[in-house]
């Protein structure tokens, strides 16, 4: 049908287009270089090709070569990921500015993906078996990660929160000269930082959040505050709702494709759903989140192919760091709030033991770790609100990823 | 702090300068009133004075007693409290003035300490650190005042005037295309949310009295660079009594896929909550949040809309998550009206969103509400549509029953008259869209009597659906097989439309041109109802030779019992039709009577000598009783009515 190709094409353009300047955007704003000309080659590519074969012989071969570069790309953009340094001041493998790096990729991979699925496409194709049933289940596992998009930015407001009690911690350790009445003040801050980082994500401990570190104090006794019976709000996503649930779920039914469907459209499909869930999944292990227990799931990464080297290897690294501190229970593995938790705990025995004037060994030390943590802070100062923002944008990208293809099967003919 | 030190180094001969200074300041201190301003000034001055003194007394080590003797003193002041279980705050203005006072001059020491030069004094080292581990005593003191302080007056309950969710009429329209009787589309009619509108009230979160004590606390504090610790546990307080009143408004928490997979009978509910939630948060605490803030916190710069986005951010979040999700679920027709008012009142809502978070780290909730309202408007347009959609497209398989108002009519109908309350945003949201369906419209509005109300985008749009309507009912009416019955179902239904024009605000929308074609519209199926019927019947009663005088006997008995047959048929299959409008039906009987009984009456009376119980089955007054029993929905069968007349 001519007509509905044609209409197809202005639609999928009509959306194409500012997506495509915003993936240019975001390369211009953030610390990462991958996301820029090869992108938009990419997509320029893409539509060249589809204007100029337009459904006619050779259209497979030609939509074989741009999976392969599509891949191709991927696989780079992850081994550039895998190989950020494990403990660097800045660039640090699940840092924030790793992170934002991460939900970059996941906005690049996502506008191509549904280039390669939607740009040009006859409505009827995508809705034929077997994509009549791996769209539907894309579009579920599009709506559980929304969930999680806004349940890390929850969090995220629980790493702000560190944030401020750990620059007071600085901002008393800085003083010249350190007394005992600034290492009160440092130890109470650090305290406050630690049981806010220490929550526990099960829902049971919830009020904690609630109490937040301020009701920390020797009066506890005497204060007539209602708290128990009070959920916060600002943690919870839903009544029940659990992140590693949510997760669970997403990996149901997400399996490579094999044999011919290897290389034509379930190909993108399950390429698109594989990064969704691995990248929620690497949120949710890095910032705070409602419940996250059991969170090392099994992701079905098809190690058969070039491209999942890097992913399967980040996944793996982040499965095993996940393992040990799990136990615990600890605010996530996002890098700075480990570095944080790291000093928090040695300026609070500091602290504990510190008697005027000090010895000034000790005191070169913990200026030191002073310096150390105020440069967390710096860059948690720096990070986290680009960090909400981008997260946020993917939010909004999923909304709407979900509505273009859900017009897109209403063109094509009934959706169960 | 400079020309102090500079200051130091004195000849003897300015002493007496100081002195008199000294004297001044001395003087000053003992009146009363005094603003605290200057009083802090004084009292500055005052310390600064007494350390030059001693110094030049003593030149150094020594020179420090009085110092020592004043920290002494305000350490006993702030000590006490540190074993007392009582609230300073608590126990009278006496106490928090002295415990004020106290900071303040720990405060005053240390600047003073500080503006010394520090290298060569160990006893001013150890003063300056006595006194920063008192002020730092003092103010995690202060912190947990100001703790308590927000707790014990945080407002607990809603306030009175405010009309509670539960009272608010929550009107749930479930009804999908189905039937609806007109007593609830009147209840459903009235708005959710006119009725109890609420302006803007602003309400004290903190009872009145208390503001000038938290304020004395932010003061002392942010001078004694404390600032970061009032406002996380400001902001804590604060953040939590906000969840707990969103808490109270019953807003379940949702996430996005519990909210795409509701039912719409809660999601209906859920949606007049959010609706309602929005208002109150918005226009009552949050508003009152913004006062608060800039009570305590006004005179600290950026701090103040710092505070007040921390402590908004999460409950707005949630209001902002449910709206997104709404956004973006499928939009059934009978959302429409939830719909438009979830729009109405963020519409509503947005300038005070923009004036609430007018500094720049609130951009971001201005330009995701905005992109919200988009977001509903789209919404609003997709419902419409697919209300536009479901009228023309809803199929039936058989034939409604009895002709009577189909529930679609009735649906429609019952829908579309709550429109008008929502005029002005429809009129807005469908402008784009109007020169599309203004085309459709066959009714020609444009001439003379055509007025603002029936050319708007809603009119047009109303007018629109109605045809969509009248076409199905045409399609419907074909399911019927007899030909009497289609024009009964039509002219029940477009009266009932007429009915519910006439009858509600959507008249103007329509205007007058518009009920004179269906009035003309239903008076013609009446007509042709009446011709197909009856005019065979009566034909059966025709003089055949009008010249002659009258009937043979056998052509008479012939011709009754024609009649009768063809009467029976018709009351047998006419009694289980259905004309529910009483008046409609009424009109319908006087006029078929006035047809059939006057050409029996005429029939009979020009044969009055065949006329016998024999040959006629049915008199004039059995018919025109008979007549009467058609059209109530109950089918009869002659004989039974017969038999029943006889005995």
């Amino acid at each position: 049908m001519p007509r509905n190709l044609f209409r197809c094409w202005i639609r999928v353009r009509g959306v194409t287009l500012p997506l495509f300047s915003l993936a240019f955007n975001l390369s211009k704003n953030l610390p990462t270089k991958m996301t820029g000309t090869d992108q938009s080659s990419f997509l320029g590519r893409i539509s060249i090709r589809r204007n100029q074969v337009n459904a006619m012989e050779g259209y497979h071969e030609q939509e074989i070569e741009d999976l392969e570069l599509f891949q191709k790309q991927l696989s780079d953009r992850f081994a550039e990921l895998l190989s950020a340094p494990d403990d660097a001041p800045t660039e640090a493998f699940l840092s924030i500015s790793w992170i934002r790096k991460l939900v970059d990729v996941f906005l690049c991979c996502e506008t191509e993906c549904k280039a390669i699925l939607l740009m040009e496409r006859d409505a009827a194709q995508i809705s034929k078996p077997p994509l009549d049933r791996l769209i539907p289940e894309l579009l579920e596992r599009v709506v559980k990660a929304m969930d999680i998009c806004n349940a890390v930015t929850n969090g995220l407001e629980l790493v702000r929160h560190c944030q401020k009690l750990a620059e007071i911690a600085v901002s008393a350790l800085e003083q010249k000269p350190f007394g005992e009445g600034q290492a009160r003040r440092a130890k109470k801050a650090l305290v406050s930082l630690m049981s806010a980082m220490h929550v526990d994500d099960k829902e049971s401990s919830v009020q904690k959040t609630a109490e937040r570190s301020w009701s920390f104090g020797r009066r506890s006794g005497n204060k007539d505050r209602h708290h128990g019976h009070y959920r916060s709000l600002s943690w919870q996503v839903a009544k029940h709702w659990s992140a590693s649930k949510q997760i669970h779920a997403m990996t149901m039914n997400l399996a490579a494709p094999r044999g011919p469907e290897a290389s034509c459209l379930p190909a993108p499909v399950y390429i698109l759903s594989l990064i969704i869930v691995f990248v929620m999944w690497v949120l949710i292990a890095a910032i705070p989140c409602q419940e996250r227990s059991g969170l090392t799931t099994h992701l079905p990464i098809n190690k058969h192919v070039n491209w999942t080297h890097s992913l399967a290897s980040i996944h793996d690294k982040i499965g095993e760091e996940w393992k040990k501190k799990e136990k615990k229970g600890m605010a996530g593995l996002l890098y700075e709030m480990q570095k944080m938790e790291k000093l928090g705990q040695s300026l609070i025995e500091f602290t504990d033991s510190y008697q005027f004037p000090g010895e000034k060994e000790k005191l070169d030390e913990v200026a030191a770790q002073v310096a150390e943590l105020a440069e967390v802070c710096r860059r948690m100062d720096e990070g986290l609100v680009p960090l909400q923002m981008l997260i946020r944008e993917a939010f909004h990208r999923l909304v709407r990823n979900r509505t273009e293809f859900l017009d897109v099967l209403e063109q094509g003919g009934p959706v169960v | 702090m400079d020309e102090c030190q500079s200051a130091i180094p004195a000849h003897d001969g300015d002493l007496h300068v100081v002195a008199a200074a000294h004297h001044i300041v001395k003087a000053l201190g003992t009146t009363k009133n005094l603003s605290d301003d200057l009083r802090k000034i004084l009292i500055d001055l005052d310390a600064h004075l007494s350390l030059i003194t001693s110094n030049i007394d003593s030149k150094g080590g020594k020179g420090f007693v009085e110092v020592e003797e004043r920290l002494k003193r305000v350490e006993r002041k702030i000590v006490i409290w540190e074993s007392d279980r009582i609230m300073i705050w608590d126990s009278g203005p006496k106490e928090v003035s002295d415990y004020l006072e106290a900071v303040d001059e720990v405060q005053t020491l240390i600047d003073s300490l500080r503006g010394l030069s520090m290298n060569e004094n160990q006893k001013q080292k150890e003063l300056l650190h006595r006194a920063s581990s008192l002020l730092q005593m003092a103010m995690s003191r202060l912190e947990e005042e100001l703790i308590h302080m927000l707790v014990k007056h945080k407002q607990q309950s809603e306030p009175t005037y405010m009309p509670s969710p539960s009272s608010q009429r929550n009107v749930v329209y479930n009804e999908s295309v189905v039937s609806l009787d007109n007593e609830s589309a009147k209840e459903a009619s009235s708005k959710s949310s006119r009725s109890d509108e609420c302006g803007e009230y602003i309400v004290d979160l903190v009872p009145e009295h208390v503001i000038p004590d938290i304020k004395s606390i932010a003061k002392v504090m942010f001078a004694s660079d404390y600032g970061q610790e009032f406002c996380e546990a400001f902001i804590g307080v604060r953040k939590e009594a906000l969840e707990q009143h969103f808490d109270i408004l019953e807003n379940g928490k949702l996430s996005i896929e519990d909210v795409l997979k509701m039912e719409w009978c809660s999601l209906s509910t859920e949606m007049n909550k959010w609706t309602w939630s929005m208002k109150i948060i918005f226009r009552v605490y949050l508003m009152s949040e913004k006062r608060l803030c800039d009570q305590v916190l006004g005179e600290f710069g950026s701090v103040n809309s710092f505070c007040f986005l921390e402590i908004a951010k999460t409950t707005i979040l949630c209001l902002l998550n449910f709206g997104e999700a709404i956004a973006m679920g499928p939009q059934e027709p009978e959302k429409l009206l939830r719909l438009l008012d979830m729009y109405e009142t963020l519409a509503d809502l947005v300038l005070d969103i923009d004036a609430l978070f007018s500094e720049d780290g609130g951009s971001f909730v201005r330009l995701e509400f905005h992109k919200l309202l988009e977001g509903l408007a789209d919404s609003v347009k997709a419902a419409f549509n697919t209300f536009r959609v479901a009228v023309s497209s809803n199929g039936s398989l058989y034939p409604f029953p009895g002709g009577g108002v189909h529930p679609l009519s009735k649906y429609v109908m019952n829908y579309i008259s709550m429109f008008p309350d929502y005029s002005s945003t429809l009129n807005l949201l469908l402008e784009d869209q109007h020169s599309d369906v203004a085309s459709l419209v066959s009714e020609p509005q444009c001439g003379p009597t055509a007025s603002l109300s029936t050319s708007c985008p809603m009119a047009c749009h109303l007018r629109s659906i109605t045809s969509s309507l009248e076409s199905n009912l045409h399609k419907k009416s074909k399911l019927y097989k007899d030909e009497a019955l289609q024009h009964i179902f039509l002219m029940n239904n477009l009266h009932y439309m007429v009915q519910k024009v006439k009858g509600s605000e959507l008249r103007p929308f329509f205007g007058d041109e518009w009920i004179r074609k269906h009035n003309a519209k239903f008076q013609q199926h009446e007509m042709n109802y009446e011709r197909v019927t009856w005019s065979s019947v009566v034909l059966l009663l025709k003089d055949d030779n009008p010249g002659s005088s009258s009937l043979s006997k056998s052509a008479f008995k012939e011709k009754c019992k024609g009649f009768s047959i063809a009467f029976e048929e018709v009351y047998k299959n006419q009694t289980s039709w259905c004309i529910p409008d009483p008046q409609l039906r009424e009109d319908l009987r006087i006029s078929t009577s006035l047809k059939v009984v006057h050409a029996y009456r005429t029939f009979l009376g020009r044969n009055p000598a065949h006329v016998d119980d024999k040959c006629i089955k049915h008199t004039v007054e059995d018919v025109e009783k008979l007549l009467l029993d058609l059209f109530e929905g109950s089918p009869r069968s002659l004989r039974n009515s017969r038999r029943m007349m006889k005995t």
